[in-house]
């Protein structure tokens, strides 16, 4: 559905229905004849009392009704409390003689939309305009809450179901596979050398193929992991995460020599586990793609404020919620596509954190109120192409074939999806046969002071 | 000391029964070993009921969780709730890592969970340190046995 | 201060207590063991009041050594605790002791101990025995991750 402001202030709308509370047929008159010569399409019906008037909302639905201050019986300012009760958007624009700008004022207060003067009627139609168009981008807005929120929840169910059958199909697939891996290997063992070269051969691609299948399982087992529950998360100290990744990592940091180099890191609010294969990947990562030297890795962070530079809001103009009064609000509404969502209500700390070098924008989140670590794994490996900097962090992409380096090209995956999950960004920087720097954001523990660890 | 110590293994897919008796061939010490594949006949094996009355009863079983008729959480239930059957150590051995089914057997008496390993070296391993811990380190209580 | 503690020795006798440090600290099981020298100090520690109430239940230590001969409170009156309160009967406790009494065996897994030990005499042996039930509980074994909620969810499973 496209929404979009229209293009002049004086544009004809289709037609509609005005109600004028009115008890001076010249004065009504007068108003029509102003509206005509405007070019608006529409027709009137005028009433004077208060039960007309009820009658004429509840059976006629007027797009706009322009009301008299002063009536006999009753007051224009009344007819606000009628439209408020019978629940029903329609702008009222009091079209009235001498009024008080202290009146006036009180008047917009308490919800009318604007006021003209009936000896300033060639302000009317301009008046007419702006309640009609900004009526319109109300009610297409709230239509588009809707959609957007239906949308969102069958998103959020799909999703889930895919979530699910993912995890379900990765662990159920696990046993039977687990009986061909060991029972082609053991075949192996127990065959080989005895039957002939080609059975040997057989049995070998048998064994690979099936081993492959395994660790192709469980990364994907993990992958759909990391966003299945909402886990656990307390205050972890990542101290004491890095000394378990570490020791996972021992047989590799010891084969390859690597030296990792680590600030003192603060605590966060994350999970424990998930934070350990995080930076179990990264790391892990990082002395994979080693080049001929030594690997040297270094960890460190940084702590990000609120009002941080490093955090680049996006390009798009705020959207107010109070469309009335400006007119210079060039209103992007509400864009519903697919799963990209744009918040529109503007809240305080509203901030996006976007990758240096993309300008895609990613959803919109509020900060928590203590702010990000901001880490950081750099190392001096093979590099990375600038044409891939993006795409290395989807599912199975890999960059190398598996006889240069082993693994699935899930690992990045499912860091994304971890560091996503607290409301952070990940992204790397790099360039081919320079290194890499990983960076991803974690909230800080609740509690924690300004740039103290625990 | 003791002699053949006897181990119970309740598993309900052959292919990983003949694994762990594979696995426990390999052994320095040569265990008896006895196996039934689902909850029920684990429980008449352990209480020596009909076919199993005169079954002498396991040094120690070697359990998984997820077992047709009677699911292997009900069967750790009832040997631990039973005053005779609850000094046997039990090893669960299952493909579930997850957090919950640990506490859960932990909670229900089980004496350690060992994961499956999808790795066949692994796998026989951990069963080879299964055996090696209990028969070989820890001091069970005297069975039937001797 | 981080209170995760991977291992809780309960031993009075300090030859002993350094043996198994040794041992453990050299095959790098256990990232951190933490020593009480009798019966109550031990549950103070598991139930985490007296001296260690800043403790938490959450992070319990993977493993128990718990010796049997204690001063103030004796180790199975230990065990006995630890596993009738549903706070703390997860944490899998094994039995190290020179006792040669099967009563002892008996009525310790009859109580829910994990596992009995028996201390070997011999030194290395000592080293050895440590080694590998340090192996096996600590690396072999999984031990249960007490966290409230993830008990709440997996009951509601």
């Amino acid at each position: 559905m496209s929404i979009g402001p229209t293009k002049t202030e004086t544009a004809p709308v289709a037609k509609i229905h005005v109600l004028q509370v009115e008890d001076n047929p010249l004065d009504s008159e007068l108003v029509q004849r102003e509206l005509r010569r405007a070019g608006f399409d529409f027709t009137a019906t005028v009433v004077q009392t208060r039960a007309d008037f009820i009658r004429e909302v509840e059976e006629h639905c007027p797009q706009i009704v322009l009301a008299d201050y002063n009536l006999p019986q009753w007051r224009g300012m009344e007819a606000l409390a009628v439209l408020e009760h019978e629940n029903v958007d329609v702008p009222l624009i009091l079209v009235t003689g001498a009024l008080g700008e202290v009146t006036a004022v009180e008047c917009l207060k308490k919800g009318a939309t604007d006021y003209v003067l009936k000896g300033a009627l060639a302000r009317l139609p301009v008046a007419v305009h702006r309640a009609l168009r900004e009526r319109t981008l109300r009610l297409q807005r709230k239509m588009a809450e809707h959609e957007l929120a239906q949308k969102v929840e069958e998103l959020a169910r799909s999703n889930k179901e895919l979530e699910q059958f993912a995890y379900v199909a990765s662990h159920d697939l696990q046993e039977p596979l687990r009986m061909v891996a060991s029972y082609t290997q053991l075949l192996g063992e127990r065959y080989k050398g005895k039957l002939d070269e080609t059975a040997d051969k057989y049995i070998d691609y048998a064994v690979e193929g099936a081993k492959r299948m395994q660790t192709l399982i469980q990364d994907l087992l993990a992958f759909s992991r990391a966003g299945r529950n909402r886990p656990a998360q307390s205050d972890v100290d990542c101290n004491v995460v890095m000394k378990d990744v570490l020791q996972n990592l021992a047989s590799s940091i010891d084969e390859s020599g690597a030296v990792i180099a680590c600030d003192d890191l603060p605590v966060v609010a994350a999970d424990r586990m998930q934070l350990t294969q995080l930076l179990q990947n990264l790391i892990g990562n990082a002395i994979k793609f080693r080049k001929d030297n030594t690997p040297l890795i270094s960890v460190k962070v940084e702590r990000l404020k609120v009002e941080s530079a490093r955090i680049e809001p996006i390009k798009i103009a705020p959207i107010k919620t109070e469309l009335a009064k400006n007119e210079s609000a060039k209103t992007e509404a509400t864009k519903v596509e697919g799963a990209r969502i744009e918040a529109t209500k503007l809240e305080p700390a509203k901030l996006e954190a976007t990758k240096p070098d993309t300008a895609k924008p990613e959803v919109v989140k509020t900060l928590p109120a203590n702010g990000f670590w901001q880490f950081s794994v750099s190392d001096e490996g093979i590099g990375i192409a600038p044409e891939h900097l993006e795409s290395i962090f989807s599912v199975f992409h890999r960059l190398n074939t598996r006889a240069e380096y082993p693994g699935n090209g899930i690992g990045l995956a499912i860091s994304k999806k971890i560091v996503e999950q607290y409301g952070g960004t990940i992204w790397v920087e790099s360039s081919p046969g320079q290194g890499s720097t990983f960076k991803f954001t974690l909230p800080a523990a609740i509690g924690q002071a300004k740039g103290a660890s625990a | 000391m003791v002699c053949t110590q006897e181990v119970l293994i309740v598993d309900d897919n052959p292919a990983d029964l003949n694994l762990a008796q594979e696995a426990l061939a390999r052994c320095k010490r040569q265990n008896k070993i006895s196996s039934v594949t689902d909850g029920e006949q684990a429980v008449a094996f352990l209480f020596r009921r009909g076919a199993y009355i005169n079954q002498l009863r396991p040094n120690l079983v070697i359990l998984d969780l997820n077992l047709p008729k009677k699911d292997g959480r009900a069967v750790l239930e009832e040997l631990k709730s039973d005053p005779d059957l609850r000094k046997i150590p039990v090893v669960i051995f299952s493909t579930s890592q997850a957090s919950s089914d640990i506490v859960r057997s932990y909670q229900l008496g089980a004496n350690c969970y060992v994961s499956k390993p999808v790795d066949l070296k692994a796998y026989f391993a951990a069963l080879q340190s299964i055996e090696e811990f209990w028969f070989g380190l820890a001091r069970l209580p005297q069975g039937e046995g001797e | 201060m981080s209170t995760t503690v991977d291992m809780l020795l309960v031993e009075d006798s300090q030859e002993d207590i350094d043996l198994a440090l040794h041992a453990l600290r050299r095959e790098k099981l256990a990232n951190s063991i933490f020593v009480v020298r009798d019966g109550e100090e031990a549950l103070n520690f598991l139930f985490c009041r007296g001296t260690f109430a800043h403790r938490s239940f959450n992070g319990p230590p993977k493993l128990v050594l718990l010796d049997l001969k204690l001063p103030k409170i004796d180790g199975l009156q230990v065990l006995k605790e630890l596993k009738s309160d549903p706070r703390t009967k997860t944490i899998p406790v094994v039995i190290m002791t020179s006792s040669k009494e099967e009563r002892d065996v008996i009525e310790g897994y009859d109580s829910g101990a994990n596992s009995f030990i028996q201390k070997p005499v011999d030194f290395d042996q000592f080293r050895e025995t440590v080694k590998s039930l340090g192996m096996y509980w600590l690396v072999v074994n999984q031990a249960p991750v007490t966290d409230r909620r993830i008990e709440a969810r997996g009951a509601a499973q």
